[in-house]
């Protein structure tokens, strides 16, 4: 018996050192370990032995069934190693790989969602308001004088409707501002907004379309001042367009904020040096300033006790100057030629 | 609004050893933005571009003050000197001509009449204008524009003896006179012009915009009425933009001038006419001010001073700043009592006071800092802005691109009677006359723009616009998308809605056929309306949804389902009947509750095939269950409802 054992054992081991796939070493399993195979046959035999040597050969059995169990595995990894090494010289990394289908999203929602993100990080919520608004929210409750030129219609789209009697002609909202007042009328201080929107001049040319997008910031709180509204656009500024850029604010005029600044930054294309595009080294990016006391007042907000600032910039302006996209064009934007949109 | 001001000229009012390039950066960090140093013979010319609120700047000794105050600010010596006039002409009221003005419309006039000789201007003259981009026409013509620049107030010529009246009437204008400006050009006015008649009814001026022809200087011209018109900035803007005469003089009219520079414009003139053109006075000054500005006064406290700034200033260099700008100022313990000048119309409150003071600090100086607080309200990460960028995101995974069209539309590209929209009283062109209330035809045009495509899949989720009665319009934001390739296939696009809402959570779609004409689908979550699938033909399939539904419906909760202790069994049916596959789905699965899952696993000719999964929680199914459900079900759809099992 031990001797057949033995036998069964270097006929195995034999075959499967000589086995040279997958298939040959399955059939070595099947004929000595299948439900016929020889050791299986012979363990069978095992219970015929005298009962004093019975335990011994039964020992002998289990390692003889250990040992081809682990030389076929052993032989079976070798195997699927070889054929992998075989199917990997076939590949040619070089071919084209199959594409995957995947679509893209607009340059305007792909900034709009790193400004919020960027906003977000030192607590501006984003909010909406409306797109068509009454003058009073849009001008009216922001300062602007009765015959302010923005008020004319060569500069902003007015809606064929009856206007209220409360807030006067029905318009398209020619800025983002006009979330302020909404802002400061639905929420009490302290508040800090982030209103990104659609919005409407009526200009058209290589430099403007008559729709476009606007990103406003308001924040209202006790004790605010220039030194905070300084500070959150750097930060933006930093974030967006990267730790060397610089800010400058520089005075300027808007009805609703007092004292109003221009904001610049470092100039990307030149950076810095002076170019076509920019002005001696700075480009412009929007304007912001000190929320006018008028203006919280027609928020209803009391100017005694809270201040703000605010600050009103152009999303395709942000964006089309960080990333050089040298578009001479801006209405390419608003386009639906795939040739463009497929480009981001 | 643009000035250019050449360097030698504003030196000229201010003493400075800083270099042009210096005075630049300066002035814009305080004062006006100098966009770009031109160069023009050897001389810089600066580009400064003057907010509307301050006109006071459109000059050159208004620069000159401003440059002066920032300079000393940033520790550079300066010295502004102000235009100064040595000589003195009576006023009074024996003018040789009666002008009849209207305060409403006019607010001061300043005139002299002079006998002059027109010849050329002096080389440094003609140099200076033209550096300004202004062409020198004659030394009468050139001292006006001179005037302008270095005063700031626009002033006119007429020639006397053409215009020949004794009674000038300054009025506004009827809608349909007529005109002839001096470069030949006539004109319908509108009505609301400020125009000046002679005494034959004649128009001899636009007031504060352009001369007439019948009475502008010539090279004839012996005497002329130099006439400073300081007139309603109103009328003006709208006089300028309706003639299209965009001249200098009305751009600056239209942002309201200092009416007490009139006269320092029209003294500064006398001069220069007896200097450049022989002049010789020849009346005494007429001078027409009923409604004299006053000076104003501020008082402010040196804590609101540093607290808006967020800078500590002490009170005397705040007051040093503000002396340097013109302003008078007394210190009282903690306060500052200022007189505001006249020409600073534009500073009223406590804040226009912290401007100028900021500003010519230097705003570089303040420190910056990030505000710390937070809104109370709490917040919220599932907004609606979270889910419209998640389906976004689904969709360029998908393989859509996304664009984004004009709100404004064309007639054509309104769905429904044109009534309803809301139209655009004023548009740029009738393609964008109206607000959408689709997205569709939007996307339409754009596959139409991308023609050679045999594959378009495009979206976009945009708001549309709908009339309400006397309120503002209701503003909804749609998700529409489509697709445009060799047959295809409702499904696909069925599919992508699906899954596209699922991301989001919105399960339990129900789709009906359309009620609209045309092959498609209604959509619909429990009874909302939800939106259409539109089969426009065999290669093109769009579809439109309301997003602000789908945000009732999203669900970011997330639950678990144990896993199943027991195996679950399979089988197909095969039926043919006239019912819609959701029927058939729903009447099978309503035969038993171990019918887990019941799909379309295949459609061939008529009959369709259903795959049926039996699953009991509770227990080890046995063939002997299935089979009795399985007859139950085959009983339901045969006798029930007349379907045909093949089996």
């Amino acid at each position: 018996m031990e001797e057949e054992l033995i036998g069964i054992k270097n006929a195995a081991l034999s075959f499967i050192l000589e086995a040279e796939s997958l298939e040959s070493i399955e059939e070595t399993k099947l004929q000595f370990l299948g439900k016929n195979g020889r050791l299986t046959i012979a363990i069978k035999d095992i219970k015929k032995v005298p009962e004093d040597k019975r335990a011994a050969v039964g020992m002998l059995a289990n390692e003889v069934k250990e040992t081809i169990e682990r030389a076929i595995e052993s032989k079976k990894q070798n195997l699927k190693e070889k054929s992998l090494s075989h199917v990997v010289k076939k590949i040619d990394v070089t071919n084209p790989g199959k594409a995957a289908p995947i679509g893209h999203l607009h340059l305007i929602t792909q900034a709009i969602e790193e400004i919020t993100d960027i906003f977000k990080s030192i607590g501006f919520t984003r909010v909406k308001y409306p797109e068509v608004e009454w003058d009073w929210f849009s001008f009216t409750a922001l300062n602007f004088p009765q015959n302010h030129p923005a008020r004319d219609d060569w500069e902003t789209f007015f809606i064929d409707e009856r206007q209220s009697d409360k807030f006067g002609p029905m318009l398209l909202t020619p800025h983002t501002s006009s979330g302020q007042i909404r802002e400061m009328l639905s929420n009490k201080p302290p508040i800090k907004m982030l209103n990104i929107a659609k919005t409407y001049r009526r200009q058209a040319d290589v430099g403007h379309t008559p729709m476009f997008h606007q990103f406003e910031t308001l924040a209202v709180s006790e004790n605010l001042s220039i030194g905070h509204l300084k500070g959150t656009l750097e930060y933006f500024v930093r974030s967006f367009f990267g730790p060397n850029i610089k800010t400058r604010i520089r005075p300027y005029h808007f009805e609703f904020t007092e004292p109003s600044f221009e904001v610049d930054i470092t100039c990307t294309v030149c950076l810095g040096k002076g170019c076509k595009l920019c002005k001696e080294g700075w480009l412009e990016m929007g304007g912001a300033g000190m929320v006018h006391p008028n203006v919280l007042k027609n928020g209803g907000i009391d100017p005694q006790k809270y201040r703000g600032f605010a600050s009103g910039w152009g999303v395709e302006r942000v964006l089309l100057m960080r990333e050089n996209l040298n578009i001479d064009d801006l209405r390419l934007v608003y386009s639906s030629k795939l040739e463009f949109l497929e480009q981001f | 609004m643009n000035i250019l001001i050449p360097t030698s000229w504003l030196r000229e009012h201010l003493a400075t050893k800083a270099s042009d390039e210096m005075i630049a950066e300066i002035l814009s960090a305080s004062s006006v933005s100098v966009e770009k140093i031109r160069k023009r013979n050897d001389e810089s010319i600066y580009d400064i571009e003057v907010t509307t609120n301050r006109p006071d700047l459109m000059s050159i000794s208004g620069i000159a003050r401003e440059a002066n105050a920032a300079l000393i600010s940033h520790g550079i010596e300066s010295k502004f000197s102000p235009i100064s006039i040595n000589q003195t002409i009576n006023k009074g009221n024996s003018f040789p001509i009666d002008v009849k003005s209207d305060s409403k419309i006019v607010n001061r006039i300043c005139a002299i009449i002079m006998a002059i000789r027109v010849g050329r201007s002096p080389k440094l003259f003609i140099d200076r204008l033209e550096a300004c981009g202004i062409r020198s026409l004659n030394n009468v013509i050139d001292v006006t524009n001179y005037v302008m620049r270095e005063v700031g107030h626009p002033t006119h010529v007429f020639d006397l003896d053409r215009l020949n009246t004794n009674y000038l009437t300054i009025t506004r204008s009827e809608k349909g006179e007529q005109l002839t400006t001096l470069d030949g050009k006539t004109y319908t006015l509108l009505g609301d012009d400020i125009i000046a008649k002679d005494e034959n009814g004649r128009i001899v001026d636009l007031l504060g915009i352009l001369g007439t022809q019948n009475s502008v200087v010539t090279d004839q011209t012996k005497r002329i009425l130099f006439f400073v018109d300081n007139n309603n900035p109103a009328n003006i803007r709208n006089t300028s933009m309706n003639l299209g005469i965009r001249t200098d003089a009305a751009i600056l009219n239209e942002k309201g001038i200092d009416p007490n520079i009139a006269m320092t414009a029209l003294l500064r003139g006398i001069e220069l006419y007896q200097d450049l053109a022989d002049g010789k006075i020849e009346s005494e000054i007429l001078d027409i001010y009923p409604n004299k500005t006053t000076n104003r006064q501020i008082s402010i406290s040196n804590e609101k001073i540093s607290d808006v700034i967020g800078a500590g200033i002490p009170l005397n260099v705040s007051k040093k700043i503000l002396d340097s700008l013109g302003f008078i100022v007394e210190m009282d313990k903690d306060r500052l009592e200022i007189q505001i000048p006249v020409t600073r119309a534009d500073v009223r409150i406590e804040e226009d006071i912290i401007e100028e003071i900021a500003r010519i600090y230097g705003y570089h100086k303040i420190p910056s800092v990030i505000p710390g607080f937070f809104s109370t309200k709490s917040y919220k990460y599932h907004d609606s802005f979270y889910f419209e960028q998640r389906v976004k995101n689904a969709m360029k995974y998908l393989g859509f691109t996304e664009a984004y069209t004009y709100s404004l539309v064309s007639e054509e590209k309104y769905e429904g009677p044109i009534e309803s929209a809301l139209k655009i009283k004023n548009p740029l062109s009738i393609d964008m006359a109206y607000l959408r209330n689709s997205l569709v035809p939007s996307l339409l045009q754009a596959v139409e723009e991308n023609k050679k495509r045999d594959l378009i899949q495009i979206f976009e989720i945009s708001n549309i616009y709908e009339k309400r009665k006397s309120e503002l319009p209701k503003e909804t934001l749609f998700f529409a998308g489509i697709l445009k390739e060799q047959s295809a296939d409702f499904y696909k696009v069925k599919g992508l809605i699906i899954e596209v809402l699922k991301d989001i959570g919105v399960k339990d779609l129900i789709f009906k056929n359309t009620k609209k004409a045309g092959a498609g689908s209604s959509i619909y979550l429990g009874k909302e309306y939800l939106g259409e699938i539109e089969v426009l033909d065999t290669n093109l399939i769009d579809f439109e949804l309301n997003f602000e539904i789908i945000l009732k419906f999203t669900n970011v909760k997330k639950t678990y389902k144990p896993f199943a202790k027991f195996p679950a069994i399979h089988e197909d049916i095969s039926v043919i009947s006239t019912l819609n596959t959701q029927n058939l789905i729903n009447e099978i699965q309503s035969v038993n509750r171990i019918i887990s899952d019941v799909y379309l696993k295949d459609e061939y000719n008529e009959s369709r095939t259903f795959h049926i999964t039996y699953q009991d929680f509770e227990k080890n199914l046995t063939k002997d269950d299935v089979a009795s459900i399985r007859a139950k079900i085959i009983n339901h759809l045969k006798e029930g409802l007349q379907v045909q099992i093949r089996e």
